[in-house]
This record gives C-alpha cells, sequence and structure tokens, in this order.
C-alpha cells in the first residue's frame, strides 16, 4: 500500500503500530499534543510537562509518551516533506487506522503550520559553508618599501563562513587591486541576474 | 557448560571462605565498580589493612572474582551451570548463594560493559543529501549539470567516547545510479536461498 504522505512508500510497521496507542487518547489532547509536536518542529522546543499532563489520563507510560511524539512528529514532517495538502493526509490517516475526529484535529494543526514547517526544513536543508557576514574597507596605498610613490587604492574583504567539512566558523582575509575588484564585482553581477531570472 | 577453574584460580578464591559474608558482598562490590570504571589500587590497600590480610591476597580475591563473574556472563551460563562450577571449590552453601546473585544480579550489565571492549568500526548515523542543477559557471552559461552533495555522519568510537563526524560527498548523476544499483543488490542478496539458510539456522 502506497501512501502520499510516506513519499507513495510503504507506511513504515512502526507507524502502524503507534497510530493505535494514539488512538487512546481523546481528540482534544490529541490536538494539544499535535500542537506541542509542532512547536517541536519549529524548532521552539516540546513543553514534556505538559505533554505528560496530557497523556496522564490515558496512562501512557514513558515509553508511550515517546511513541507518540515520534509517530506525530513523522507524520507531520513526512507530510510537509512531501507537500501533501490536509485532505490526502486526512483520507490516507483513516484508511490506516486513525478515528475521525483525531484525524480531523491533526489535519487541522498541520494545514495551520505546514508553510511554517516547510519553511524550517527548508532552512536546515544541507549546505556547505553558509556565508555568514561580510565586511570590507577600502585602503589607499601613498608608498612602500618597494616604491616610494604607489597611490593605489585596496579593497579588504573580510568573509566570514562556515568551514564546508567542519561546519563551524572560519574567517577569510582577501585583499584586492581596483581591478580585480572590478572584474569580481561584474561577475558576482552576472551571477546574481541569473538568479533573479530564476524567480 | 561448566566453568574449568584453574588451580591458581582456586587458590585465590579460597580466601573468600575465610571472610564472613559481608565482606564477600563488599567484594563483590568492589569487583562491580572495578569491571564499570577500571581497578583502583587504594582500595586493595584500605580493604587489606582493615582485614589485616596482605595485599596480594585482597587483589587476588578481588581479581579472581572479576574474573568468574566475567567468564560466566561471557557464555551465559545458567544458575545450575555456575552453582555447578563453583562447587568444585567447595565453597559452602551460603557462599555459593552470595555468588550466584552477585552474578545473576549483574549479568547483562556485564555483558554490556564486555560488548564494549572491541574496538568498532565507524557506523552509519545519517546521510542529508540536496540536488542541485547548475545553470551557469564563471566560463560557461547555458549548462544544467544535475548533482547530489551529501553529507555523510558517521559514528567513531562506542560508548561514551562516541563522536559523530560529517564527510562531505559530492556525487554525479552517473556514480549516484550506480550506487543504487550496487545497493540494491546488496540488499537482494539477503533474499538469496543461501542466505536465507544460513539466517534459518542461525535462529
Amino acid at each position: 500500500m502506497r501512501f502520499r504522505f510516506c513519499g507513495d512508500l510503504d507506511c513504515p510497521d512502526w507507524v502502524l503500530a503507534e497510530i493505535s496507542t494514539l488512538a487512546k487518547i481523546s481528540s482534544v489532547k490529541m490536538k494539544l499534543l499535535c500542537a506541542q509536536v509542532l512547536k517541536g518542529l519549529l524548532g521552539e522546543g516540546i513543553d514534556y510537562d505538559k505533554v505528560t499532563k496530557l497523556t496522564a489520563d490515558a496512562k501512557f507510560d514513558s515509553g508511550d509518551i515517546k511513541a507518540s511524539v515520534a509517530v506525530l512528529s513523522f507524520i507531520l514532517s513526512s507530510a510537509a516533506k512531501h507537500d501533501v495538502d490536509s485532505e490526502s493526509l486526512s483520507s490516507e490517516l483513516q484508511q490506516l487506522g486513525l478515528p475521525k475526529e483525531h484525524t480531523m484535529g491533526l489535519c487541522k494543526s498541520y494545514e495551520d503550520k505546514h508553510s511554517a514547517v516547510q519553511e524550517k526544513l527548508r532552512e536546515t536543508s544541507l549546505r556547505l559553508g553558509r556565508l555568514e557576514a561580510v565586511s570590507w574597507r577600502v585602503d589607499y596605498t601613498l608608498s612602500s618599501s618597494e616604491m616610494k610613490e604607489v597611490n593605489e587604492a585596496v579593497v579588504q574583504l573580510k568573509l566570514q563562513a562556515q568551514g564546508a567539512e567542519s561546519g563551524t566558523s572560519e574567517s577569510t582575509l582577501v585583499s584586492l587591486s581596483a581591478d580585480k575588484f572590478r572584474v569580481l564585482l561584474s561577475e558576482l553581477k552576472q551571477a546574481q541576474t541569473m538568479m533573479n531570472a530564476l524567480r | 557448560m561448566l566453568l574449568v577453574l584453574s588451580e591458581e584460580h582456586k587458590e585465590h578464591l579460597a580466601f573468600l571462605t575465610k571472610v564472613d559474608a559481608a565482606v564477600v558482598g563488599e567484594f563483590g562490590r568492589i569487583a562491580l565498580e572495578f569491571l564499570r570504571r577500571g581497578i583502583s589500587p587504594k582500595v586493595y590497600d584500605g580493604a587489606a589493612r582493615k582485614l589485616s590480610v596482605p595485599v596480594e591476597t585482597v587483589r587476588h580475591g578481588v581479581e579472581a572474582l572479576m574474573y568468574l563473574v566475567t567468564q560466566s556472563s561471557k557464555h551465559t551460563l545458567s544458575e545450575v551451570d555456575f552453582v555447578d562450577s563453583v562447587l568444585s571449590l567447595e565453597f559452602g552453601d551460603e557462599l555459593n548463594q552470595s555468588l550466584l546473585q552477585l552474578y545473576l544480579q549483574h549479568r547483562s550489565e556485564i555483558r554490556g560493559i564486555l560488548s564494549l571492549v572491541p574496538s568498532s568500526m565507524p557506523a552509519y548515523h545519517n546521510l542529508e543529501w540536496r540536488l542541485d542543477v547548475q545553470l551557469a559557471s564563471r566560463s560557461l552559461r547555458r549548462q544544467a549539470a544535475p548533482t547530489l552533495t551529501t553529507r555523510l555522519h558517521l559514528t567513531h568510537g562506542h560508548g561514551s567516547g562516541t563522536e559523530v563526524r560529517g564527510r562531505v560527498l559530492r556525487v554525479d548523476l552517473g556514480s549516484l545510479l550506480h550506487l543504487i544499483s550496487i545497493l540494491e543488490g546488496a540488499l537482494g542478496a539477503l533474499k538469496s536461498t543461501h542466505a536465507r539458510r544460513i539466517l534459518r539456522n542461525i535462529k
């Protein structure tokens, strides 16, 4: 059985098993649990005390709590990843055996937050060597030990980026003469025109 | 199966008959602590002074106890086998029982510690990927070259010394298709009759 929210693959066995765990709590509590899980996906952190209180009525032990948070995270992030609309998600979850009220609660929460989740997933996608900051200054060299009168402008650029392999912040210092800088600037402007043409 | 204890081992363990049950319990606790954290010789000195015996005797006693417990855990001896192996020491019922309790309570923990000992190869942890299409470069405009950039996360080390390191790999389309076909072939090998026959016998 292929499911769109699993990326047109079979639904993992553990998700099937934990959907029955989710059915044990009331649909109102399930919607609040979804809200907490969505907060976690957006990077705001899950308040585990609230989660414990929500699941206390159904007498979930710590294993059940972890399982229900995991299955909700999987469903919500996977649906956002494959850009599934909430009607398809609703019908697929009902096929898997999640009761109707629970499915409706989940899909409502998903619909409210799905573009925010997609934005967050876009930000955390793999990027090598992200540029963090650029600082520059222009100097004018008057004279040097080699030549008495130099009279040239020099641009100094400091690029702060994440190292491609290490992921930690590294800074690179470059100094350019006026001509070199002009070439660099025109090439970068051409690249920018190409990027803008794509939008 | 039965453990066969060497004469030297039996001699070292014989020390335990000469002390009372509380001390045996204490030695057991020390032996387990050493298995968890490593040996600290100062504990031997303290114990030797309290019992007024030479440090060597205490050291041999604790080490013999550690060896007995690790060997039993290694082979997952059943209760009956453990008691039979210990019978050859002629310890007396009470001592046998306390050794048995020590073994049973901590057996799975010791097996866990033993499993950490062999050095491990880096293991797969996560694979992040992104699909890019190169449209132009400084030297050539109007291209359409797809590449897959991946970061492979591997865990090195084991237990508390585990660290995750990432390696950046760039895969072009041809290599990617080849990689996929090789990995699918590997998965398919699990379903061959040869592999199935072996797996059936292991279970």
